[in-house]
């Protein structure tokens, strides 16, 4: 008997020998990768390199926010109605207590962190071969021009214009190397130092870029154009005409047609787009583009879109003042939902068959134009040679218009045309110290009856965003910008 | 649970015949104070193992007993009673109930001892307490009935998940909910809510399956759970097999449901019509560009009437959408139980089926559930046992919250008595409403689904080996399998349907794999007047995760429902996780001439969801207690039945509850269609275990023979805290899991039994106990660091619960504005009051607002007369705030013209002069009166009166002739009444926030219960 019972008690201490043998408390996870082993090839730093782009779509950056921060708080973009589509941008309503409208802040360092991440860990990437090396330096040139991208994007939204004080003001955080909770406590920049970075990164990177098209991804002409832009909003004309020059005449990228102009939009790599982000319903359908999106609430072509944003009257009057304006093909009189307000069809989906996913174009050759137009007219190119540019933009979308000599207004009434919903407007009309004019009885603006200045300059401390509340509740250190309620 | 005392001794009645060797003795064992029968009373023959037990009516025969034998009865609850049988044939015996406090058996943590004895805080509850409650799952009847412990339901809908705080907040983020340990073996619990219905995992257990269930509260209790035991610990301990007679048990009740309280009452139809009319009339007279096109305020506001609130057409048909959305709930209830055996083999089996329909369409929810629990002694030293449970549930629901699925919310909030329901050819009226997101919701309902399934298996053996008299070794190994598949499908047809193409479907199908395996030897020695005991063993704890999710859209073929039917992948993925934990358990106990009483406990625990640095951790309590009854000088007091006084230190812990938290990683998802990957968690290498300190001291009392007298007070001190704490944006994460700061809980519980009548047939005894709690955020890592978490701010000095907001003031009187105290920081440091409008205000700490009650308990009451019997049971709290998040949209002061008011919008500000804390109502409103400010909080005092049984028994005569032992018939009541000061149900969960849950419900149940 005694026998038989010790058998029994066998059973247990087996099991505790199984469990209590080396590992037993050592496990990990199988739905993620523990970070000391995440990037040891290439293709580890291919899929980082994705990484970056992946969550800039998200509504709060590139699949909405920036574009309502430059065309509803503009002219060209407003609510349909007053209880829905981020009324609190197009009045500047925000405040540094509201808990919607700080993701973007949040979403540019995340970003930042992934290019820090991709940045260190390259460095300790050994490749030898030409082409990796080739592949390892566009890698990295890529992380530096996206690191460059989110700067620029955290200076215009929550600094000053530069040129209203020569980037005196509150810019961005600094982060240039990977900080735990502890390290990460520290002031803004000004507005100039986080636009000197932002050179600088573009600077490192556009030897290391590749030249070839890459849908979906910063190339050389990617991160050119960036340049010229970044130049453009510095006020630093020539530098801008030269960047946006060596685009348009060194890339290899051409602009559509008039004929294709319509159909351009629900392209993928279409042959103007020098970069455009990935959306599609595999990565993610609430968030990149479900209800919350810009594009869903832009359309008005089927029941169940969101239908809460209408272009303005004042921009439909504008495209409609010269007949034959490819462009004015946008507006639509056969809203869903509203008959009695026309709506703007300019993103019809990726393959025009699914509204809620578009790839968000975030440089494209005609912008290259505009800027040399500008960069030309401004410094020292002279006004033929910005009429050209210009005249260029102009004719590809209304063959029927006679040629103009370029002036500054005719430069920006383009660009308030041509780039319209890709969010440039207000950003415009900020950097140039003009005011941005919303009146009440104009259309169905309703912006001065809900508290917001008909007319707001560079001077209103609401044109720069507010820094969150609740961050500097444990994060201090982060200055509020001036105006705002701590 | 109520005490009782000694009260009467035996009485025998004797009736001498024989004189043989062996003899056949009958007889009935009755309760000694109530003269009731005492069903199964164990007859055993003094010096052997032979024996029978007795029915449920008290009755025994015991036959081929030696003349000259002693016979020893015992039942649980009652002192063991000996008599020598001295030839008689007919010995009939009152036994006498154990005055609970003093020996009555306690299950405690690996083991049981008497509560005489036992220097820690718990409080035991037998199964009467909730055995007739109309419940899925016996925390939903227990509230109100144990000192210092919280109980609210996550939401009304069947089934749904309890919240339980014993003694306060232990953590932050690391979760505080009690562990669960069933029949010894750590179970899993917490919350498993699908992705859309919260769902207890504890529905597996039929309260009717339950003997017991234990409390563990303080260090000395709980510490030899470790790790995990911060939260207080939950005993289960399930029926088993009684000796003697093979007992049926066929139980029913069939119950009727609907809303305990009339939540959030709306204006009516014309009221909703003129205050429309009002918002847009003050709206036109600010802003008269808005009308010029209508050539008049008054036509202007006849249009927007029409268009935000329009009238009623001939051509449509309205209906009172309370009708179409509700229906009294019918629940229905069927068990059987068979329980029976020797003094070798016990076995228990029983089989229930539960369904309870809902009050709404689309809720229910069906449960079967099967148990045996089995044991046999198989010879002098070796016992062996096993258990099974088996559970599947079915359960169909809601959203809560502001969901559009919600039909509590949508009927509150959306559907105003203007939206039309059908056209007058019968079909159902299709359009979307309003701004153009919420829809008739009756003809989705079917076209929806929206359901959990769950089923659960918990597989256990044991063996017992008696190596000496005083030295036994236990092991048990179990196996704890969870299965749970939710379904979250919108068909093709669904009014949401081109949302995702055509149709949506998502499948998500979860594993809980947990075994257990632990051997602990126990030795138990008396010296004359010396009891020491010695408890060692080990624990290892294996709990996998399996979890696989499939989201698929359009579907091919009108009706179909399965996501093999659809088209389309959307996402989906699946993976495994592991956590592991091994531990050492030991205790030590003393204690001399039944006066005192030392013990210690010691665990060490490792756990896998921490680093190699800081995975091992040290548990232990002391613990003494007094019994001052027991001395010399109170022997002879004859009004103290009973003193003690107890007091005890420890430590308990709290593990993270990600599993991985420590680690760096990179998670991987798509960029178009190329992989993607990014780092995913801020690494930790020294996040460490919460831990707890945790001091106790108490005094027990009975008086007069009359008074049972409890009090406690506590002191719990939480030491890194485990906060998934936000980290500055600058890192690039939003939050990272990190040991932040330290909390104490401190408070006072006081329990009070009175025996009021204490007849032969006649019993009343009332119960009050009242428990205060004192949660304090003692530090943050950082000084003067602050967190916000709307509408709560954690900061050291207040609570955890306190709440943050703007400081609503109320309305100017000349203006109807909505007014707010500044609350800018002044240069001398303190908060300017000067009144301003919103965007001028600052947020602050509302000091003495808080979710924290400043006290709670529950009042019971019990009465029998003869058959009859009857309990009651009222439940409080009182001084605390709700964040009445209803506020937002049914007091909106009219910025949004579509949605339904509260009756609290008509004292809304008119005229200059008009003093009100409702501002004027203005379309569209910019003054923001409505959000976020204090205006949401409202003070959530309550009683309720919980449960209310009334019970009664079957006279015998009539039932011998059908073989029928005993029969019982009963009427069960839950929230039966509810007093509060709050326009919706004021059970909410601990944190104070209330955004449209589905609100409780009240049930009344018919039982019946038969004996055979």
């Amino acid at each position: 008997m005694k026998r038989y019972v010790l058998n029994i008690l066998w059973l247990p201490v087996l099991f505790f020998m199984l469990s209590s043998c080396e590992g037993f408390l050592d496990t990990r996870p199988t739905n993620k990768v523990v970070a000391e082993t995440a990037m040891q090839t290439l293709y580890d730093a291919n899929v980082a390199v994705n990484g970056l782009y992946k969550d800039m779509k998200y509504q709060d950056y590139y699949g909405g926010m920036m574009q309502l921060l430059g065309d509803q708080r503009g002219d060209n973009i407003q609510p349909r109605m007053m209880s829905t589509g981020w009324v609190q941008v197009y009045t500047l309503g925000y405040d540094s207590e509201a808990t919607t409208y700080f993701s973007l802040w949040s979403r540019c360092y995340q970003t930042i962190m992934r290019c820090n991440t991709l940045i260190e860990n390259l460095g300790k990437l050994e490749v030898s071969s030409a082409s990796d090396i080739a592949k390892k330096n566009d890698y990295l040139g890529q992380a530096h021009t996206v690191r460059a991208l989110v700067y620029f994007d955290l200076a215009r939204c929550y600094g000053y214009p530069y040129m209203k004080d020569n980037g005196a003001s509150l810019g961005a955080v600094l982060i240039e190397e990977l900080t735990g909770p502890n390290d990460s406590k520290q002031p803004r920049s000004t507005v100039a130092a986080t636009y000197a970075l932002v050179l600088q990164d573009i600077s490192t990177a556009l030897p290391l870029l590749s030249k070839l098209t890459n849908t979906g991804h910063f190339n050389y002409w990617a991160a050119k154009l960036l340049q010229a832009r970044v130049y453009l909003y510095k006020g630093e004309w020539n530098n801008a005409y030269a960047a946006a020059k060596e685009v348009i005449d060194g890339s290899p990228y051409t602009l559509v047609s008039r004929d294709d102009y319509i159909q351009y939009w629900e392209k993928e790599g279409a042959s103007e787009t020098i970069l455009e982000l990935f959306v599609s319903p595999q990565s993610g359908i609430d968030s990149d583009g479900g209800y919350v999106s810009y594009w869903h609430n832009l359309w008005h072509g089927a029941p169940s879109a969101g239908a809460t944003l209408i272009p303005t009257l004042s921009w439909i009057d504008l495209i409609q003042s010269e007949p034959g304006d490819i462009r004015a093909e946008f507006v639509r009189y056969d809203s869903q939902y509203d008959s009695s307000k026309p709506w703007f069809s300019k993103f019809p989906g990726n393959g025009g068959t699914n509204f809620r996913y578009n790839n968000p174009k975030l440089f494209r050759l005609a912008e290259a134009y505009l800027i040399a137009a500008e960069g030309a007219l401004k410094g020292s190119g002279g006004a033929a040679v910005a009429s050209g540019y210009l005249n260029t933009i102009r004719k590809r979308a209304n063959p029927s218009v006679a040629d103009v000599v370029a002036t500054d207004d005719l430069i920006q009434i383009e660009r308030r045309k041509e780039l319209v919903g890709e969010g440039h407007r207000f950003f415009d009309q900020m950097r140039l110290g003009k005011p941005m004019v919303r009146l009440d009885g104009d259309g169905y603006n309703f912006a001065e009856s809900v508290g917001c200045p008909g007319s707001v300059t560079w001077d209103y401390f609401k044109v720069v965003l507010p820094i969150s509340h609740t961050e500097r509740k444990f994060y201090p250190e982060l200055q509020q910008n001036p105006g705002y309620t701590e | 649970m109520f005490k009782r005392t000694i009260l009467l001794l035996c009485v025998m009645s004797v009736s001498v015949m024989q004189l043989f060797a062996q003899v056949r003795v009958t007889g009935k064992v009755t309760d000694a104070a109530e003269g009731s029968a005492i069903p199964f009373v164990s007859v055993v023959i003094k010096g052997t193992t032979t024996g029978v037990s007795a029915d449920v009516n008290g009755l025994y025969t015991i036959t081929n007993v030696p003349a000259d034998a002693t016979l020893i009865f015992s039942s649980i609850g009652y002192e063991t009673f000996e008599v020598a049988i001295n030839n008689r044939a007919e010995i009939n015996v009152s036994l006498i109930q154990q005055a609970v406090g003093l020996d009555q058996v306690l299950v405690v943590a690996y083991g049981t001892t008497t509560k005489g004895s036992y220097s820690g805080s718990a409080t035991q509850l037998r199964q009467e307490t909730f055995k007739d409650a109309p419940v899925i799952s016996f925390e939903q009847a227990i509230g109100g009935t144990i000192p210092g412990v919280q109980i609210a339901q996550k939401s009304g809908q069947p089934g749904s998940l309890p919240e339980i705080r014993i003694r306060g907040f232990g953590s932050f983020n690391a979760g505080n909910d009690p562990l669960y340990v069933i029949d010894g073996v750590p179970a899993t619990s917490g919350d498993w809510s699908s992705e859309n219905i919260y769902t207890s995992s504890m529905n597996f257990l039929n309260p009717s399956d339950i003997e017991s269930i234990t409390i563990l509260k303080d260090a000395a209790a709980s510490s030899l759970y470790g790790s995990r035991a911060s939260n207080g610990v939950i005993l289960i301990t399930t029926k088993k097999g009684r000796p003697g007679k093979v007992l049926t048990t066929f139980k029913s009740h069939v119950g009727f449901s609907y809303f305990a309280m009339n939540n959030y009452p709306l204006v009516t139809e014309e009221e909703g019509e003129m205050l429309t009319r009002e918002a847009w009339y003050n709206y036109g007279t600010d802003n008269p560009t808005q009308w010029q096109s209508y050539g008049s305020l008054d036509s202007y506001v006849d249009a927007m009437a029409e268009k935000y609130y329009p009238s009623r057409k001939s051509n449509l048909i309205y209906t009172k959408w309370e009708d179409e959305l509700f229906r009294t709930s019918v629940s229905q209830n069927y068990e059987l139980s068979v329980s029976g055996g020797n003094e070798k083999s016990k076995v228990f089996a029983s089989l229930a089926y539960n369904y309870d329909k809902g009050i709404n369409v689309i809720q229910y929810l069906r449960r079967y559930t099967a148990n045996i629990n089995a044991e046999h002694q198989m010879n002098k030293y070796l016992k062996v046992g096993g258990s099974f449970q088996f559970s599947d549930q079915m359960q169909s629901g809601h959203q809560d919250g502001q969901a559009k699925d919600n039909v509590f919310y949508l009927w509150k909030v959306h559907l105003t008595p203007r939206w039309p329901f059908k056209y007058d050819d019968g079909s159902y009226w299709q359009e979307f409403y309003g701004s153009g997101t919420r829809v008739n919701p009756v003809p989705q309902f079917h076209l929806q689904i929206n359901d959990a399934t769950q089923m659960r298996i918990m597989l256990k053996g044991w063996v017992e080996l008696n190596i000496t008299k005083d030295l036994k070794i236990k092991s048990i190994v179990s196996k704890d399998y969870l299965k749970m598949h939710d379904r979250f499908h919108w068909l093709y047809g669904h009014i949401n349907f081109t949302a995702y193409g055509e149709g949506y479907a998502s499948d998500r199908h979860r594993f809980v794999d947990k075994m257990v395996s632990s051997t602990v030897a126990t030795y138990y020695k008396s010296f004359g007047e010396h009891n020491i005991s010695l408890m060692a063993g080990w624990e290892a704890e294996r709990d996998e995760w399996l979890y696989t999710r499939l989201a698929k859209i359009d579907f091919s073929n009108y009706g179909a429902t399965e996501s093999a039917l659809a088209s389309n992948f959307e996402s989906g993925y699946t993976y495994r996780s592991l956590a592991n934990l091994l531990s050492f358990v030991s205790s030590f106990s003393y204690d001399y001439n039944n006066r005192y009483y030392v013990s210690a406990s010691y665990r060490r625990d490792g756990s896998s969801r921490l680093g190699p640095d800081t995975r091992w951790g040290d548990f232990w309590s002391v613990s003494g207690s007094w019994r001052v009854s027991n001395e010399a000088f109170l022997r002879n007091v004859y009004w103290v039945n009973d003193l003690r006084i107890r007091g005890s230190y420890g430590t308990s812990g709290n593990l993270p509850s990600d599993r991985f938290g420590y680690m760096a990683t990179f998670a991987y998802g798509l960029y178009g269609d190329q992989a993607a990957g990014y780092p995913e968690n801020l690494a930790n290498k020294d996040l460490t275990w919460e831990k707890n300190h945790n001091w106790n001291i108490g005094l027990d009392a009975r008086l007069f023979d009359r008074f049972d007298f409890v009090a406690e007070y506590y002191n719990k001190t939480t030491l890194d805290l485990l906060l998934n704490a936000t980290v500055p944006s600058t890192t690039g994460f939003s939050s990272a899991l990190r040991n932040i700061g330290s909390m104490r809980n401190t408070g006072v519980e006081l329990a009070l039994n009175v025996d009021i009548i204490k007849r032969k047939d006649m019993l009343f005894q009332v119960g009050a106990n009242w428990a205060t709690l004192h949660n304090e955020v003692l530090s943050l890592s950082e000084e003067g660091e602050q967190i916000v978490s709307r509408p709560h701010i954690r900061k050291a000095g207040y609570s955890m619960y306190q709440y943050y907001t703007r400081e609503y003031y109320g309305v100017d009187p000349q203006t109807g504005m909505p007014r707010y105290y500044s609350n800018a920081i002044l240069p001398d440091g303190t908060r300017d009051k000067t009144l301003v409008n919103r965007a001028q205000a600052s947020s602050t700490i509302l000091e003495g607002m808080t979710a924290i009650p400043k006290g709670f308990g529950g009042v019971n009451f019990v009465f029998s007369y003869k058959s009859l019997s009857a309990s009651m049971g009222w439940t409080y709290k009182y001084g605390h705030y709700i964040w009445d998040d209803g506020t937002d949209s049914l007091n909106d002061d009219g910025y949004n013209s579509y949605t339904n008011n509260s009756k609290d919008q008509l004292n809304r500000w008119q005229k200059p002069g008009d003093i009100t804390d409702v501002p004027r109502r203005v379309a569209g409103n910019t003054h923001g009166g409505y959000y976020d400010s204090s205006r949401a909080l409202k003070k959530g005092d309550y009683l309720r009166l919980k449960n209310l049984t009334v019970s009664w028994s079957l006279p015998q005569n009539l039932l011998s002739k059908a073989r029928i032992s005993n029969a019982r018939v009963y009427v069960s009541g839950l929230n039966l009444l509810t007093f509060t000061g709050l326009n919706f149900d004021p059970e909410v969960q601990a944190n104070g926030y209330y955004n449209f849950t589905f609100p409780a419900v009240r049930t009344v149940t018919l039982g019946l219960e038969i004996a055979l």
